[in-house]
This record gives C-alpha cells, sequence and structure tokens, in this order.
C-alpha cells in the first residue's frame, strides 16, 4: 500500500458519503468529488465496495410474492413492444414466451381458477393458438387469447385505466349465437381472467366485455 | 418444459437471452418473477404498479443482458437493484413526496421477533443478513432500511423522522458499518 499518499484525517471527511453513494442516495457534485478521492485511495475505494455489498445485501431480504395471474403474458406483450422498433429477432423469443406462458396460466393457473384439473392437452392448445387485440373506442385496452384443445380456453388480460366492477364476458361464435363465459372483477381499469370453453375455440369469431346493464365496455375479433 | 435449462447458473440464462436464446429467457422470468415482484410490491405497496415496475425492470434486464459484467456482482443483485431503483421511480413519480412507509416488508424487516418470509429466508446466508439487521438499534435499523430499501437520502429520513440532520447520517453510517462488520459479506450474496 506505498502508494496510498492520502492524508488518513482527509478519508473521514469522505466517510458518510461513501455510505450514501453505496446506498445509491448521493447525486451531483459532491458524488463526483467523492469518486474521484476514491479513484486516488485504495483504503476508501475497499471501503465502498464492502458498504456497496452490505446496500446490496439488504434488497435480498424482501419476502417472495406471487405476482398475479397473467403476468407472464402482459410481460411477453411489453417484450414484443420494446422488441417491435428494433426488428430484432427478440420476436421469435417473446412469441414462445407469449405461448409458453399461455400454456401455464391455461393449465394450471385458470385451472385452479375454476377448480378444474386439466393439464393433459396444453401441447394442443398452443398448437391451436389465437390471440386478439381488445379495444374500446379504437384503443387498445388488453388482449384476448383462445386455445384449442379439450375443453378449449379462453384467457384475456385488460388495463384500461377507467372501469371497475363486475363485467361480464361474451363470446360471439360463428352460427352467430353469443355465449356468456363468466363473470370477473376489474379494479381501477385493471384485471385478467380466464375460464374453459364449452364450444370449440375455431368457432369464435369475438370476444366482448359488457357491464351489468348490458353495455359492450370493450370488444376483440378475431379471424375467421 | 424448462427442464434443459432449469438447472442453468443465472450468468448462463444471461448469455443465452443476450443471443436470443427463447428458453433461457423463459427460464429467467420463471425463476425471478416472484423475487422482483415481492421486492416491487413491498416498496410501491400497490400490486398494479408493482407489476408495472416488475415488468419494466425485466425489459430493462433482457435489453441489457449482453452487458452484464459478472466481476461486478451476482446476478440477483443486479436484477435487485434494477427493481429497486425503478420502484423508488415509481414512488417519486406517483406521490412526489416520499411518505412513510408502513408496508408489509418494511414492518416485517423492523420486526426482531420473526423472519419475514420462509421462502425467502431458505438460504443460509440471507438469513445471516436478516439476523445482523435484526441486531442494530432498532434507530439504525429504521435508518438502514430507509434508506437502502426506499432510496431516502439522510436529509429526507431527518424530515421524516423529525430529527437533525448529523443525527440521520449518524444512524445510517453507524448502522451500515455495523452491518459491514457483523455479516460475511464475501458469503453474503
Amino acid at each position: 500500500m506505498s502508494e496510498h499518499i492520502e492524508d488518513p484525517t482527509s478519508c473521514e471527511e469522505f466517510q458518510e458519503d461513501l455510505t450514501a453513494i453505496a446506498l445509491g442516495t448521493l447525486s451531483g457534485r459532491r458524488r463526483s468529488e467523492v469518486l474521484r478521492h476514491v479513484e486516488s485511495c485504495p483504503q476508501c475505494a475497499i471501503e465502498l465496495e464492502q458498504l456497496s455489498m452490505v446496500a446490496d445485501a439488504v434488497l435480498h431480504l424482501a419476502p417472495e410474492e406471487d405476482p398475479p395471474i397473467g403476468f407472464e403474458l402482459r410481460l411477453a406483450r411489453r417484450l414484443r413492444a420494446d422488441a417491435a422498433p428494433r426488428q430484432t429477432n427478440r420476436f421469435r423469443r417473446v412469441r414462445y414466451l407469449a405461448a409458453a406462458a399461455l400454456i401455464v396460466v391455461i393449465g394450471f393457473g385458470v385451472g385452479a381458477l375454476v377448480g378444474s384439473q386439466n393439464t393433459n392437452n396444453t401441447s394442443q392448445s398452443t398448437a391451436n393458438l389465437a390471440s386478439a387485440t381488445l379495444s374500446s373506442h379504437g384503443q387498445n385496452v388488453g388482449e384476448v387469447f383462445v386455445s384449442g384443445g379439450t375443453p378449449s380456453w379462453m384467457f384475456m388480460t385488460i388495463d384500461s385505466h377507467s372501469w371497475s366492477g363486475l363485467v361480464t364476458c361474451e363470446l360471439i361464435l360463428a352460427n352467430g349465437k353469443v355465449e356468456n363465459i363468466g363473470q370477473f372483477g376489474l379494479s381501477g381499469g385493471y384485471g385478467s381472467w380466464g375460464a374453459p370453453l364449452t364450444s370449440r375455440a375455431g368457432q369464435v369469431r369475438s370476444a366482448r366485455l359488457t357491464t351489468a346493464s348490458g353495455v359492450v365496455i370493450a370488444s376483440a375479433n378475431f379471424r375467421a | 418444459m424448462d427442464s434443459d435449462t432449469d438447472g442453468v447458473s443465472d450468468e448462463a440464462l444471461l448469455s443465452g437471452m443476450a443471443v436470443g436464446d427463447d428458453r433461457s429467457g423463459l427460464t429467467f422470468v420463471r425463476r425471478y418473477q416472484r423475487r422482483l415482484f415481492g421486492l416491487a410490491v413491498g416498496i410501491v405497496g400497490d400490486v398494479g404498479d408493482a407489476e408495472d415496475v416488475t415488468q419494466e425492470a425485466f425489459i430493462r434486464i433482457f435489453r441489457h443482458a449482453q452487458v452484464f459484467d459478472p466481476r461486478r456482482g451476482s446476478v440477483s443483485t443486479w436484477a435487485l437493484t434494477i427493481t429497486r431503483n425503478l420502484a423508488i421511480d415509481s414512488i417519486r413519480v406517483r406521490r412526489g413526496v416520499p411518505t412513510d412507509p408502513e408496508d408489509r416488508v418494511f414492518v416485517e424487516l423492523m420486526s426482531t421477533a420473526r423472519l419475514p418470509d420462509a421462502a425467502a429466508l431458505a438460504s443460509e446466508n440471507v438469513s445471516n443478513i436478516r439476523s445482523a439487521l435484526g441486531k442494530l438499534p432498532v434507530d439504525q435499523r429504521r435508518a438502514v432500511l430507509l434508506a437502502a430499501l426506499y432510496g431516502r437520502t439522510a436529509l429526507q429520513i431527518s424530515e421524516g423522522e423529525g430529527i437533525p440532520l448529523g443525527t440521520a447520517k449518524s444512524r445510517i453510517r453507524l448502522g451500515m458499518a455495523r452491518l459491514r462488520t457483523t455479516i460475511n459479506i464475501e458469503e453474503a450474496l
């Protein structure tokens, strides 16, 4: 340590600032001054490194918690949006992520949600996966997925920033029949939900959400 | 489904993500979503906001997987730090000024009576960190948590706690110094 020429008393004045840098709470000119000192002071460099490790260690204490159902699907959608402008092969990755997430959500999450235990047809489901944008007054407010298989499943995620309360999900089939799939709650415009279908997935032409008074608040159209 | 990547190290998964390997990305999300979301919801309080924060954290991790430098720390710490910073930004944007955190994570970590979550503390190393934190005087523990988890500056802590600025600085500094000497840092992370 013969190269260490800093006056030890000058290092003392940096102690609190080193802690603040480690905690990420010091910025601006003072931060630059302290880091300049650290560059020329091996003792303070070690001090900063160890304090940073302590600060990092505290982050590991947060208890784990399951994110809401549909998290992976919504993440896949955001990853897709993030990747779109770059036109990279992330598309492939995101599509896989979405499909794989759907396998889990449909096979396990939704199954648990409705009390059904049918997880044997997951490969069929992904082989016949269809999705459609849920829109309201021209705005994209979510996404609806329908998977094939026996039974078929539907899953949707919505983030409208408006409606709250109970909404009903209806499917319009190729023969014009309207099928009531069930109800779920929106909180602050936000919600995700899924259910098994009594009809075949290929028969679904559109999906819509209605309020208790029958007003359609959002809809999604699938390709025929 | 991910059996071929389940046992892969975090660093290897990031490498895979950087070159566009789909299974690596999926495995990484599955491996970390509970930890990142747990931290985010602990800081921001609201489930919807926490999901936004967690998703943004994953997006950044995907985006920067190729520049991750393992010499600067573990993947888990990197991912948690990204999440923590985004959560703090989220609170600042929504609330403007910091408020007193009364969320579950803070209250549980302040308590010395019990461990916060058995699953989270499955690792002996994490348990050691928690134990070291529990040995700090309450005032120092609170100051360290406010700074480390919530990004509070000494000035904000002094104003929030109604104590002189010098006292806030001392509590943070002494608390951090004691933690440093109590835990075995090299093994802790």
